[in-house]
């Protein structure tokens, strides 16, 4: 019997909700994936043909949010925005989709976004960076800021925002306000090499 | 708040007293370390912060402590060149780590200026240069700070809100917005996470003048810091910030010439406050156009009748800076800014009114004024030079009060013989004083410096009648 991507995405969000319950209530180490097959009502077998582990699970649902805040943000008026002011909208807007999941966020994203990570085959968390790094770049360029974007400068970023990313998921502050001016000075650091033209004929290489 | 008060005593003076500028090389290195933080992250990482902050009171800690060691076995003339020279140097290390930590951390620069008598004058200098400023917000991030203390974007909240700040404010900045019924306002925001760096911020400057707490006199250093502390975590809570404009507001009748901006709760919180916006000039645009001397009068009296109708109400507008007023069309001077405010406790109620007896004849106050406001009594080992000071700074303060109708504030000799008495204090190290005058001297020295600049002639001895018996009633 063949199933319809119609029931298959059903299955993949069902999945992905009792994953994030459990999570929430047992906690990440407590969660292993036959408990959340069994939550979900499927086989065990049956979630590997949707998610390889757990983390792939977690960075499913990192990604989705990300996204969904990413076309919000491309729908906000953004005229009179400075470079600096829309990736401050763009990194605190996923940063926020994110607030249901932070309890479990930080011991996930260690092994999601690690540069030696090895646990997925489709590669989400280099996904996510991907995505969130193609962002990026269009935002830059409508900025008619640096084209392209050296890798140093990118890589750069991407520390900054796993760096800033981090210091949410663990921030106690109210609405995480500590991780604002965090996020602010980064930028204010990063920006201006963002906009910055020329110097870079070196590396138009890569 | 900023430390706008001794800047401006400094540019009110003669251009003789003006601060010495830094020695040559000192300039030179200053130019290098500015061209050198332009080119430093900032530091991203708590731990760095801490490390960094801890290197520094370390530095200074050990450069004092050599320092001590080497003047057992100078001669004066030397002695005097290592001091300058140490001073120097920790000015410019200060200089550059505050300058690196930017931000928050600033606020270090901030509170050792209101202590000339603690820090050398080329260290105060060189921090004055670092007049507390928030980083300039982008509206995303303001829309985070209103969302969080209101709950709603302001464009939910306000039928217009200007993107672009129109005042730099204490910890923050100032937008002009209108409300959906009609009123034009002000809204204050305050730079995110600010607040709850105070008391880290205190206990690093603790350490940094960790040497004093062998001085007898620590206890004393001890209070006057509370005291600042305690008046830097009310001014971050915007809370109390209207409250106090509440109490003043209610003091001032509309034939007093002086407004206070009315609050709008529903508006503010914490970190945003919501006033009546004043449209006015500030000082330097009414000096500029030259205006006449009954008007300059006409504003100083006002000026002077608000700080004496708080006074007696007991409180202190302790930061009148030129920022914090502004001169109406109408001929009525606004006040803005109530961070800070002290509200005097019991204690600092009797020495109001020991000095009020005083003031009025009562000579035999003059022991009891001493005994409270330093601790001094007569007959003490040493006090004979703090009750010449005491006598001295209480017959500067009487000067105007002494003059036999208006009191000519443009003549720039009573500023100067104020600043030589506080000067001499300073360079004694007289630091027994009670922790209210931190914010007494400041408030003093504020509104002469004020009234300086706009050349007022002001009767302050029927003022103050007029005032005192009011507060008597």
């Amino acid at each position: 019997m063949r199933i319809t991507s119609q029931a298959k995405a059903a299955t993949g969000q069902r999945i992905l909700e009792s994953a994030t319950q459990l999570f929430q209530t047992v906690g990440w180490e407590d969660t292993t994936t036959r408990e959340i097959a069994a939550s979900a009502g499927i086989a065990n077998g049956t979630l590997f043909n949707y998610f390889p582990c757990k983390e792939a699970i977690a960075a499913a649902l990192i990604a989705d949010s990300l996204q969904a805040a990413d076309r919000e943000f491309l729908c906000r008026p953004r005229e009179e925005t400075s470079l600096e002011e829309d990736l401050f909208s763009l990194i605190w807007g996923g940063l926020k989709s994110l607030r249901p999941y932070r309890d479990f966020l930080a011991p996930a994203a260690e092994t999601i976004f690690s540069p030696l990570a090895q646990f997925s085959a489709e590669k989400t968390g280099d996904a996510i960076r991907v995505h969130h790094l193609g962002m990026v770049e269009q935002i830059v360029a409508e900025h008619d800021g640096t084209n392209p974007i050296p890798v140093v400068l990118l890589q750069l970023y991407w520390t900054l925002y796993l760096g800033v990313f981090a210091s949410w998921a663990a921030d106690r502050s109210p609405n995480q306000e500590d991780t604002l001016p965090l996020l602010d000075q980064s930028l204010k650091l990063l920006v201006p090499s963002l906009l910055q033209k020329g110097n870079h004929d070196e590396r138009k290489s890569q | 708040m900023t430390n706008e008060n001794l800047s401006e005593l400094l540019g009110a003076l003669a251009s003789g007293d003006e601060p010495a500028a830094l020695p040559g090389p000192g300039e030179e290195r200053l130019h290098e370390i500015l061209a050198e933080l332009a080119q430093r992250p900032v530091p991203v990482h708590s731990l760095h912060r801490l490390w960094t902050l801890g290197e520094l009171s370390a530095q200074i800690a050990l450069a004092y402590g050599a320092l001590w060691v080497r003047q057992w076995f100078s001669d004066a003339e030397t002695r005097k060149k290592r001091v300058m020279e140490t001073n120097l140097r920790l000015a410019l290390s200060t200089f550059h780590r505050l300058g690196y930590l930017r931000g928050a951390m600033t606020k270090l620069g901030q509170i050792a200026g209101h202590f000339p008598q603690l820090v050398p004058r080329e260290i105060a200098d060189t921090l004055d240069r670092l007049q507390f400023e928030a980083p300039p917000m982008h509206y995303a991030l303001i829309r985070e700070v209103i969302v969080n203390e209101l709950g709603k974007e302001p464009e939910q909240l306000f039928a217009s809100f200007d993107r672009e700040a129109f005042a730099a404010a204490s910890l923050g900045q100032v937008h002009r917005a209108r409300l959906h019924t009609g009123e034009t306002v002000a809204v204050k925001i305050q730079y995110p996470g600010i607040a709850r760096t105070i008391d880290a911020d205190f206990r690093n400057l603790n350490s940094m003048l960790f040497p004093l707490r062998l001085s007898s006199d620590w206890e004393y250093v001890k209070a006057q810091f509370a005291e600042v502390r305690r008046m830097l975590n009310q001014e971050v809570d915007y809370r109390q910030e209207a409250e106090s404009m509440r109490k003043a507001s209610a003091l001032f009748q509309p034939e007093d010439g002086v407004v206070i901006p009315r609050v709008f709760d529903e508006y503010s919180g914490a970190r945003v406050l919501t006033t009546e916006y004043l449209k006015g000039s500030h000082l330097k645009e009414f000096l500029a156009g030259d205006p006449p001397q009954a008007l300059r009068n006409q504003f100083g009296t006002a000026l002077y009748r608000a700080q004496f109708r708080m006074y007696f109400a007991y409180m202190n507008y302790a930061d009148p800076h030129a920022g914090n007023y502004v001169f109406l069309d109408d001929g009525r001077l606004g006040l803005l800014d109530f961070g800070c405010v002290q509200h005097y406790t019991a204690e600092e109620r009797e020495l109001l009114a020991v000095s009020e007896e005083l003031i009025g004849g009562d000579e035999a106050a003059f022991p009891r004024l001493l005994e409270l406001a330093s601790g001094v009594r007569a007959g003490d080992r040493g006090s004979e030079r703090y009750l010449e000071m005491t006598r001295r700074s209480y017959d500067w303060m009487m000067e105007p009060m002494h003059a036999t109708g208006p009191f000519d504030f443009g003549d720039g000799g009573h500023l100067e013989r104020g600043f030589a008495w506080f000067s001499e204090m300073v360079r004694d190290r007289m630091l027994r004083g009670h922790p209210t005058y931190v914010y007494f001297n400041r408030c003093v020295f504020g509104v002469k410096a004020l009234l300086y600049r706009l050349r007022a002639q002001v009767d302050v001895r029927s003022l103050h009648d007029q005032e005192l018996s009011r507060w008597r009633r």
